[in-house]
């Protein structure tokens, strides 16, 4: 065994062992409100760890991160919900294959139950067939033992989802204590940027609402967004892939861009504003955070506690196609 | 000795029946709760056998009062699988009401983006549309937009039903189904799900749906030239996709159309829709059941 790889297990046993009392979504405690922003004045914390690239000490960035959020994983169930939409060799669409196995590997170590790799991609009906082109049935350990097609999953009706009674979710997704959401940091041609957030569109199962997903773009793009993250962003997680990110025309045909991060946190709409801000991008001005900010997380900048990496210097503007490049940070 | 394609099949047969659910069903996956589609792939593939008449009597229970079919027993509303379901009771030679409430149902449904608001708000130039909204094609769903793959199979099930069903109404939607599928065509000569480009930047397609669309496109060999350069790219996307679920329906779509493909090979798939697609493309497999003439006037 390598020296970084002895290190990483003991820091993750020690981890383990110790555990950490309770999980807050990263947020102060606060009495409840019945305000229609149950949130306000409330902080987040969200880390930042550096990584230049995908094959070094990614493990130990990941488990100092996660330390660092006090995430409490043991005995718990855990999915890790990466985004593979599709695939193009000529760009970085997917979450990178060296992320998730690394994931998949702390987050064990961590003492989870049992963890799974989930996904429903968008567009593409034979899951296991891009997950073949991204490597991850190559590159990740019995991937197909613990992967689950959440397109193709039993599924359970929830109710009062954006007016949508009952609006189906997979099993494996609503049985899951918590999810991870692994997402790609991208730019989106509809919605601005893609993040954890909106990584939850892959939740949704094809088996019913088709390929694409077209009834959230009825919903609306933003709607959706914060709708899905109503329902399961309590049980979330965010660990956003900015190592090597896409910019200009994502979340598809967009080009890479090295940002040389990976963000985390327990308030996705926190680490997503944080990601806006390496981007150079104004998370006021994006819709759904917009929309999400005060009622499902902390989007402001003064009340979001850094922890980690300080962001001012780590900031790298993504190119913005023209419909959003009002969103640029000033 | 079974020669292989022979043996292609019969593998994959011997896993449908064996991982039939007992209410007559299959699941996406081995012992998972029965869902339409791959019910409906391997019926088709059984054709004939007593596992495809359980499986039809399940599917049966499924129609809704609109003709219509949910796509699992615990899911409520209509879905695209309706198409499946004509084509099998077409395939049993059932002619009778629930199958004509079903194909009443397909030639009245269509996708919410040709509705007339959108189609006036278009015209208008309110709105942008990277495709003619005016032709009417099929959704996944109820209230969502028309794509390829829903399409295709209203399509098939429509013009089988010609035969004896054949309407004004219904040869006016093959009509405009199958121009909508060549007005989402890529650039490229294949299909995706269904959108050429966005923002004005070409999408390519894929092997899976360009075949599809091959398969809604039977016997219009009036398109000549535009069917022989998705060929071209069918041959080829053949040769490269990793995806067995692909591999299968641009083999289904070359039978079809009579042209030779590969031979088809592989391992098996966990996934039993896959596997029930695989065994209707095996050489002696039942590939005919997707098989349409034009429409019957």
């Amino acid at each position: 065994m390598n020296s970084k790889r002895r290190d990483f297990l003991a820091l993750a046993g020690a981890a383990s062992v110790a555990g950490f009392a309770g999980f807050n979504g990263g947020r102060e405690a606060q009495p409840k409100t019945m305000s229609k922003f149950p949130l306000a004045g409330q902080t987040a914390a969200v880390v930042v760890v550096k990584a230049a690239s995908y094959s070094k000490d990614l493990a130990d960035a990941m488990l100092r991160g996660i330390l660092e959020c006090e995430l409490d994983v043991a005995g718990k169930t855990v999915l890790l919900k990466p985004n593979f939409v599709e695939f193009d060799p000529n760009t970085c669409i997917n979450t990178d294959v060296a992320v998730v196995a690394t994931a998949l590997e702390v987050f064990r170590s961590l003492g989870a139950a049992d963890v799974q790799i989930g996904e429903g991609p968008g567009h593409r009906r034979d899951t296991l067939a891009i997950a073949e082109l991204t490597r991850y049935r190559s590159e990740i350990p019995n991937f197909d033992e613990v992967f689950v097609d959440l397109n193709r999953d039993d599924v359970t009706g929830v109710k009062g989802f954006a007016g949508r009674d009952p609006f189906y979710f997979p099993n494996s997704v609503l049985s899951a204590d918590i999810i991870v959401s692994l997402a790609k940091m991208k730019t989106h041609h509809w919605a601005g940027a893609t993040l954890s957030m909106k990584n939850y569109f892959g939740l949704v199962p094809g088996s019913i609402y088709g390929w694409p997903k077209n009834e959230l773009h009825y919903i609306g793009i933003d709607t959706a967004i914060v709708e899905l993250n109503r329902v399961f962003g309590p049980k979330s997680f965010a660990l956003v892939d900015g190592i090597v990110g896409m910019e200009g025309n994502g979340p598809i045909q967009g080009t890479r861009k090295q940002a040389g991060v990976m963000v985390m946190g327990s308030d996705l709409a926190a680490v997503d504003a944080t990601c806006c801000r390496i981007m150079g991008i104004d998370p006021a001005r994006v819709g759904y955070l917009q929309k999400a900010a005060d009622q499902l997380g902390v989007i402001e900048e003064s009340r979001i506690e850094q922890r980690g990496e300080a962001i001012k210097g780590l900031r790298t503007n993504f190119e913005l196609i023209k419909q959003f490049s009002q969103l640029r940070l000033a | 000795m079974a020669s292989k394609n022979e043996s292609y099949l019969s593998t994959r047969l011997a896993v449908l029946r064996k991982t039939q659910n007992s209410d007559g069903g299959w699941g996406y996956f081995a012992g998972k709760s029965s869902w339409l589609e791959p019910t409906a792939y391997a019926a088709l593939a059984l054709a004939g056998e007593a596992a495809a008449d359980r499986a039809w009597k399940l599917l049966s229970s499924w129609q809704l009062p609109d003709g219509s079919w949910k796509p699992a027993a615990e899911v409520q509303g209509s879905s695209w699988g309706t198409s499946l379901c004509a084509t099998i009771a077409m395939t049993r030679k059932e002619w009778g009401q629930p199958l004509q409430n079903g194909v009443k149902w397909l030639v009245g449904s269509s996708g919410v983006e040709s509705n007339w608001l959108n189609v006036a708000a278009a015209r208008l130039r309110l709105v942008k549309q990277e495709r003619d909204i005016g032709l009417k094609c099929w959704p996944w769903k109820p209230g969502n937009s028309g794509w390829v793959e829903p399409t295709v199979h209203a399509l098939v099930a429509l013009k089988q039903a010609s035969a004896k069903l054949s309407s004004s109404e219904l040869g006016s939607r093959v009509r405009m189904g199958e121009a909508q599928l060549m007005d989402v065509r890529s650039r490229d000569g294949g299909w995706n799900y269904g959108s050429p480009a966005a923002l004005g930047v070409d999408l390519p397609s894929y092997p899976e749906t360009t075949a599809l669309a091959l398969v809604g496109l039977q016997a219009r060999d009036d398109l000549g030239n535009d069917l022989g350069k998705a060929f071209d790219l069918a041959r080829r996307q053949l040769r490269e996709t990793p995806s067995p679920m692909a591999r299968a329906w641009l083999t289904i779509a070359m039978r079809l159309h009579g042209v030779k493909p590969e031979e088809l090979s592989g391992d098996l798939q966990a996934d039993l829709m896959i596997t029930g697609i695989e065994a209707l493309a095996a050489p002696e497999g039942n590939y005919h059941v997707m098989q349409t003439t034009g429409v019957t006037a």
